[in-house]
């Protein structure tokens, strides 16, 4: 039989183009990151003044003595462990946000009457700011763990709710077809083809949220708690200490990046187009 | 040379697809459209039937009727004696965009539906690369349909369906989005897969020329509500190929089908 012969992308030669590609991005990127420190080091000397703006070498010290040593001395906490403790109320708001989202968003896209009883519900809490929800959940929660984690479940939840739907139903319809005609039972089509196409879609909501989380959990740590980077900040601004909120910032910038590029990691496990 | 026939003949032989009276009204905002209005229509094992019409005129309803993703308002539908209920197996689907699954890789998306049955056995594994050598991508095995050209999915496509072994084929204009070089490789890849399986086809398309060159008969469905305007038949000699779009016979089966097309 003889083969129509056209061209597509060949798959064997597009690897090492690849490797390549990806090394000089990792390049451009490191040396745009040296690029912004050089111009915080010639303001520092312009400003002549550690307190408005310590230079790079203070911040770093400052950073690497307080990532062992607590910070107020009395009663205070290592920035690990300030940064381990706003890590883990990350970790439980925006796990149990994430999923209570899932569910409703496949909820809402699957039940008609769901969706029509949730909608305005989730138009209406999506634009207000979760930080101005604080007070209230101090009043609700207490000034412990609780709050923190409900904040962020708060703030993480309606992000994913709307990608989930949105994700399900821009499914064409006739992905499912096919799979219904290829002779997959509905619940199989409704597993394997409508809730996988959308995985993607619901990855890159679960991204942005995780941006939201960290706005709200620092906030949160500001107005009431006793520990954690927001706490931390908060604490060193009072004193006037600038390079320790550098730290801080600085820790918070690590740990975001850390937490979005897992969540990418996952996106190129699920698409095969984010493989570039 | 051509038959034309106002009112498909009652008969009683045997069919592959057989269509009795078939209506179909969509109802959309307190308004009725009438996409199909008593449409009869058999067609015998192993023939390749094609189905033309103007834009709207319900032929793309009709084949996800026989498909079983839209259930018919009124008339009888049978495809190998039984009525159609839902979709199956046994009547594989080409659409107009291949629908391959994004996230498997072309061996993947063939093996869909062996494993989606639980039928997935090593025998199916050697199939899946049989067909996978007889569409061309065995080099694209492994390789995401993202990676692939279009005329390349349209073959994968065509494995995934081939797997099944269906009794039917019902193709949605699947060849209408490709360029013209592509599209001609797809028609002769199509003719000589039909020459060697002869599985019977159903064939949606608004290109007369593409249905004078596949069909065996050509359904002229009249615009909406859609109808059974006329069955034209093609003695065109077989095997065909690409090549016979030149000839007279050719042409002048092509003007008959125009001609009924624009009554």
């Amino acid at each position: 039989m003889t083969l129509t012969q056209d061209s597509g992308v060949a798959v064997g030669q597009a690897g090492p183009r690849r490797r390549r590609r990806s090394r000089r991005r990792l390049l451009v990127g490191a040396a745009g990151i040296l690029a912004a420190l050089v111009g915080w080091e010639i303001a520092a000397y312009i400003v002549g003044d550690p307190v408005t703006m310590p230079t790079v070498q203070e911040t770093a010290r400052e950073l690497q003595h307080y990532l062992a040593h607590p910070y107020p001395q009395v009663q205070g906490k290592t920035l690990v462990e300030d940064g381990l403790i706003s890590t883990g109320r990350i970790l439980a708001g925006f796990g149990i946000g994430t999923a209570a989202g899932l569910v409703l968003g496949a909820a809402m896209a699957g039940v008609r009457v769901i969706r029509e009883l949730a909608d305005p519900i989730v138009g209406v809490m999506r634009p207000l700011p979760p930080i101005a929800f604080i007070p209230l959940l101090v009043v609700w929660f207490g000034i412990g763990e609780a709050s923190k984690v409900a904040l962020i479940c708060f703030s993480v939840l309606p992000v994913v709710t709307i990608a989930t739907l949105g994700a399900l139903d821009a499914v064409p319809a006739e992905l499912s077809h096919a799979s219904r005609s290829l002779g997959a039972s509905s619940f199989h089509t409704m597993l394997h083809v409508r809730l996988r196409a959308a995985v993607p879609g619901v990855i890159t909501g679960m991204r942005i949220a995780m941006g939201g989380a960290w706005t709200s959990i620092v906030a949160a740590e500001m107005i009431a708690a006793t520990g954690g980077v927001g706490f931390l900040i908060l604490q060193a601004g009072n004193y006037l200490q600038t390079p320790l909120i550098f730290s801080g910032i600085a820790v918070i910038a690590v740990l975001g990046f850390v937490f979005d590029g897992l969540l990418r990691l996952l996106l190129r496990a699920a698409d095969p187009t984010a493989r570039r | 040379m051509s038959a034309t026939v106002e009112d498909p003949p009652v008969t009683d032989r045997p069919a592959a697809v057989r269509l009795r009276d078939v209506g179909k009204t969509f109802r959309r905002r307190r308004r009725e459209t009438t996409a199909l209005e008593g449409v009869s229509l058999d067609i015998a094992p192993g023939e390749f039937l094609c189905l033309v019409g103007p834009s709207g005129c319900g032929k793309s309803t009709l084949l996800a009727i026989l498909a079983g993703f839209t259930p018919a308002d009124t008339g009888e539908v049978l495809v190998d004696g039984r009525p159609v209920t839902g979709p199956g197996p046994e009547r594989g689907v080409l659409f107009q965009t291949p629908t391959l699954f994004p996230w498997l890789t072309t061996r993947q998306n063939v093996l869909y539906g062996p494993r989606a049955r639980g039928v997935l056995t090593p025998e199916v594994r050697e199939e899946a690369a049989g067909l996978l050598e007889t569409v061309g991508l065995s080099e694209f095995a492994d390789a995401y349909p993202h990676e692939l050209s279009g005329g390349m999915r349209h073959r994968a496509a065509f494995a995934r369906v081939l797997i099944n072994h269906p009794r039917v084929l019902l193709m949605d204009e699947p060849f209408g989005a490709l360029d013209a070089i592509t599209r001609a490789g797809m028609q002769r890849f199509l003719l000589e897969l039909w020459q060697r399986q002869r599985t019977t086809i159903v064939f949606v398309t608004h290109d007369v020329e593409e249905a004078t060159l596949l069909g065996d008969r050509v359904s002229v469905l009249s615009g909406r509500p859609g109808r059974t305007k006329a069955v034209i038949d093609i003695e065109l000699r077989r095997p065909r190929t690409y090549e016979d779009t030149e000839t007279l016979a050719f042409v002048t089966a092509k003007r008959r089908i125009r001609e009924v097309l624009e009554q």
